[in-house]
């Protein structure tokens, strides 16, 4: 359904007409979509509903088969071939954070988060380092910083990746389903740490099934089945009130967890 | 007669062998494996061949075949050139293929984590992929350089002056066979054994900080 979600304000992110095949299988089928600057987007579905591959397909991890993306004012035709010029622009703008983590297990935190500044932004070591802490600080991890991955909890690494992601000063987030990896109490301070970041103004696209999160934080709703955006709205109405028959289904599904 | 004393004259050519081809198998190895994953296909075909005839061919036939064949016909080259170039392109192949295992070792989300992150291919190649599979490699490499001190013997039938080289003519003039050569095996022993014991160390040693 579509409803009056359009604001005066110029999307800061614009999908349109994205697709994308693997072989004969359509992961993802058509989707347009435009964020607004400051806007948190849930999107949930079924699994193998298309929502993990559109959000890989943002920062084209994924290569999408058709489609536009625009990112701050500045569009890239995703289908086939992108330069690697084009690729690198995007990547910069946008932030991402996955599931199972993929913090560099030989660095220290603190070389996690500075490296890529170093080495993407050009930033001296010095620099990096200072805003690397400031974010640790941020994510109440300061104490981690010579710490190695493998020895912080899941929860602990999934607050490294965001301030990893974050250094870079993306102007759009991605989250792949952030606590799916996680036990439900250290899914919480991954969760409460991304409020705090959407708070702040962030502008995020989180891929998730915490229906909660999704209800308090997000601004927008979107569910994903085969591929589809099949409905999207203020996530407290969608979920109360879900319009379609598929919607119902999985929020039951869900719920009956 | 010394046996010892003559056998021991052939090590340091044997060690400068082994280290020399180890050395330019290393560095080529690492090329191969570019190519090996390299985005054309080309690339990646002509270097997976390159790598079968390698491993595919009889070191002592390739070695001969560098040696004798090409080694003798427009371009000369000396019996130590021949064997490193000849052990040197093998080695390349076999370490290519244990760098290639390594790398896929390594968590695909870690290749995922470098490209979001918008890190170059060489930052996440020498930064990020390079340092973990390191670890993964050194194992399979320090048995390769086993395997190789032991093939060293080979250069011997091209004339290179090694350890088996002067066992055999020690063993001709001198009459005796068996002293000669079980102190060539000996030595070979002598000289494999510390890598077996670094290969066993860092193998625990790795395996044990690699632990996620």
């Amino acid at each position: 359904m579509t409803e009056p979600l359009t604001s005066p304000a110029r999307p800061i992110l614009s999908i349109e007409g994205l697709s994308k095949q693997f072989g004969d299988h359509t992961a993802v089928d058509d989707v347009s979509l435009d964020v607004r600057p400051g806007e948190v987007v849930a999107i949930i579905g079924p699994s193998g509903s298309g929502k993990s591959t559109l959000l890989r397909c943002i920062n084209l991890l994924e290569s999408p088969t058709t489609g536009r993306i625009t990112v701050g004012g500045i569009p890239t035709e995703v289908d086939g071939k992108v330069s690697q010029r084009e690729l690198v622009a995007l990547r910069r703008k946008v932030g991402m954070v996955f599931q199972s983590f993929n913090l560099f297990p030989h660095l220290t935190v603190l070389r996690n988060i500075s490296l890529p500044q170093e080495r993407v932004l050009g930033r001296s070591r010095a620099e990096a380092d200072a805003r690397s802490m400031a974010l640790l600080e941020q994510v109440g991890l300061a104490s981690k910083a010579s710490s190695h991955p493998p020895r912080c909890s899941g929860g602990q690494q999934q607050r490294v990746a965001i301030a990893r992601a974050l250094a870079l000063d993306p102007s759009v987030m991605l989250f792949d389903e952030p606590t799916s990896a996680l036990d439900p109490e250290l899914g919480l301070e991954v969760l409460s740490v991304m409020r705090q970041l959407a708070d702040e103004g962030m502008t995020m696209i989180v891929v998730t099934h915490e229906i909660h999160f999704a209800s308090d934080v997000a601004d927008r709703l979107i569910v994903m089945a085969d591929g589809r955006i099949i409905e999207q709205g203020d996530p407290k109405t969608v979920i109360d009130d879900p319009q379609v028959e598929r919607t119902r289904t999985f929020l039951s599904a869900i719920r009956d967890r | 007669m010394d046996h010892l004393g003559v056998v021991l004259g052939g090590v340091p050519t044997t060690l400068l062998v082994t280290a020399t081809c180890f050395g330019v198998g290393a560095v080529l190895g690492l090329v191969l494996v570019t190519g090996r994953r390299s985005g054309s296909v080309v690339v990646r075909g002509l270097s997976r061949t390159i790598i079968d005839l390698l491993r595919g061919i009889p070191p002592i036939v390739f070695l001969f075949i560098v040696f004798f064949g090409i080694g003798s016909g427009a371009i000369r080259l000396s019996p130590f050139v021949a064997a490193v170039i000849g052990l040197g392109l093998i080695s390349a192949a076999h370490l290519a293929e244990i760098y290639r295992g390594s790398l896929l070792a390594v968590h695909r989300g870690q290749f995922e984590a470098a490209q979001a992150l918008g890190l170059g291919r060489v930052t996440t190649y020498t930064r990020v992929v390079g340092p973990q599979a390191v670890r993964v490699a050194i194992p399979g490499m320090v048995t390769w350089a086993i395997s190789l001190l032991k093939d060293s013997a080979l250069v011997s039938t091209i004339g290179v002056a090694e350890i088996m080289s002067v066992t055999n003519q020690d063993a001709r003039s001198s009459g005796s066979s068996l002293t000669p050569f079980v102190i060539a095996a000996a030595i070979y022993i002598a000289l494999g054994s510390p890598l077996a014991y670094l290969s066993r160390y860092l193998e625990r040693k790795l395996s044990l900080k690699g632990a996620r």
